[in-house]
């Protein structure tokens, strides 16, 4: 079943295609994991979906209806954020209080033992939280609402280290108990990975790739070794990103077109051929700008 | 547990497939044993169960599982066989060329590289007792 579905999306600010022109499907109870550069667009996009901002122009579907405006979608989505804000006046203990009320699924035990869990306190108001408290304060309101559709936008932030492994962990559990969509993004897609079903890219407002995340995991693969070999090798094949190692070596990574016996062969003339981890291509396929942050510190050499 | 390097070399479902390819090995799952679900894969090993599930229909393909509608995958008769001839003619054969292409980078020759393996298997066999 289609749970979201855009066409040609466009979200302007000004005169800033925050989204543009985006058109994409994704399934139900599927975990997606939403990848991008700074200012991709990510937040932009997951804000739409929940409805909370307004589309510039284009067609925008979550569950059949346009988001904006929609009950149906609100009772049934939830968006978990960093900039989630509650009534001050309440306690924690009470802001669990009130969004059983607010979520017709919401799981009251599943709340009380990831606050126990995690050690909050009832008492506290959110406001006064630590940035780490309050990331996995919401995420607990994120899992426990078991809302249909769950957007989860870098809900890692300021957690520690122990925190985000537990968090993730909590979601599969959660997940194969009561399959339902959830979307996460993040900037560290090494985390999040084994989690995925499908892997959504953004740059510049655009999706650029959309793609179950065992394709990413073998979209391309690295070579290094000579110069001269690896030069030969990229011949005809599309290459996504190249840097040059020492004097007389280049890695490579290229797209995927390679059987086995290529691989084999390649081992023989003495390169090395390697698996790219996903979260490294992204880095590639994001790439905005020509070179790396080494040529920033080239300018003397070039004067 | 977490068995699997998420950055190695094999995508998860493989090494899924090739975890489960070890527990029938070892005999711990014998032939008509019902093999584990993709809920329970995804569950013990922190990933997907589509993931999970896509390591289960690779057996399912080269048939070492059999599927049992509604009831889940079973261990096929002869998977263990299909199993070891797989490995041995292309896992094996292909670090046998790997390793011999090292040994001549290194000028080692036969009768020692013949000796190394020896030292190996019995270190390994020793280990065992």
């Amino acid at each position: 079943m289609t749970v979201i579905q855009c066409e040609h999306l466009t979200k302007r600010y000004g005169k800033f295609h925050a989204l543009n022109d985006v058109s994409l499907t994704i399934e139900g109870k599927k975990i997606t994991g939403l990848i991008g550069r700074n200012g991709a667009g990510k937040t932009t996009l997951l804000k739409c979906i929940a409805g909370l901002y307004r589309k510039t122009s284009g067609e925008l579907k979550v569950f059949g209806e346009n988001p904006f405006n929609s009950l149906y979608v609100s009772e049934n989505c939830i968006y978990v954020s960093d900039e989630m804000s509650f009534p001050a006046t309440l306690s924690l203990e009470q802001l669990l209080d009130m969004a059983s009320v607010f979520y017709k699924n919401w799981d009251a035990q599943l709340a009380k033992r990831l606050f126990d869990y995690f050690s909050l306190n009832p008492n506290q108001s959110h406001h006064r939280l630590s940035k780490g408290m309050k990331s996995t304060f919401n995420m607990i309101v994120g899992l426990a609402s078991r809302c249909e559709l769950t957007l989860f936008d870098e809900p890692t932030t300021g957690m520690d280290e122990a925190v985000r492994q537990d968090f993730y962990r909590a979601v599969l559990k959660d997940y194969l108990q009561n399959p339902r969509t959830i979307i996460i993004s993040s900037h560290h897609l090494n985390e999040i990975e084994h989690l995925l079903e499908d892997v959504l890219v953004l740059k510049e407002g655009k999706p650029l790739l959309h793609i179950p995340m065992s394709e990413l995991k073998e979209y391309a693969i690295g070579i290094q070794g000579d110069s001269l070999l690896v030069a030969e090798w990229c011949q005809n094949r599309e290459v996504i990103f190249t840097k040059v190692i020492g004097s007389d070596k280049r890695y490579a990574v290229v797209k995927n077109h390679v059987t086995k016996s290529d691989i084999h062969r390649a081992k023989m003339e003495g390169l090395q051929v390697m698996p790219v981890s996903p979260s490294d291509l992204c880095v590639y396929l994001t790439n905005k700008r020509q070179g790396g942050i080494d040529d920033v510190f080239r300018k003397d050499e070039l004067v | 547990m977490n068995i699997f390097q998420s950055d190695g070399t094999k995508p998860i479902y493989v090494q899924i497939a090739e975890w489960i390819e070890n527990e029938i090995l070892t005999e711990k799952l014998k032939t008509d044993e019902k093999v584990y679900s993709q809920y329970q894969l995804a569950e013990m090993f922190n990933i997907n169960p589509a993931t999970a599930g896509k390591g289960l229909s690779l057996l399912n393909e080269e048939e070492i599982l059999y599927k049992k509608r509604g009831l889940g995958m079973f261990v096929a008769k002869g998977a263990k066989e299909r199993i070891v001839n797989k490995r041995k003619n292309e896992t094996l054969k292909q670090l046998i060329a790997e390793l011999v292409l090292e040994a001549d980078r290194l000028n080692i020759g036969e009768e020692e590289l013949f000796e190394m393996i020896r030292i190996a298997r019995f270190g390994r066999k020793e280990g065992k007792k």
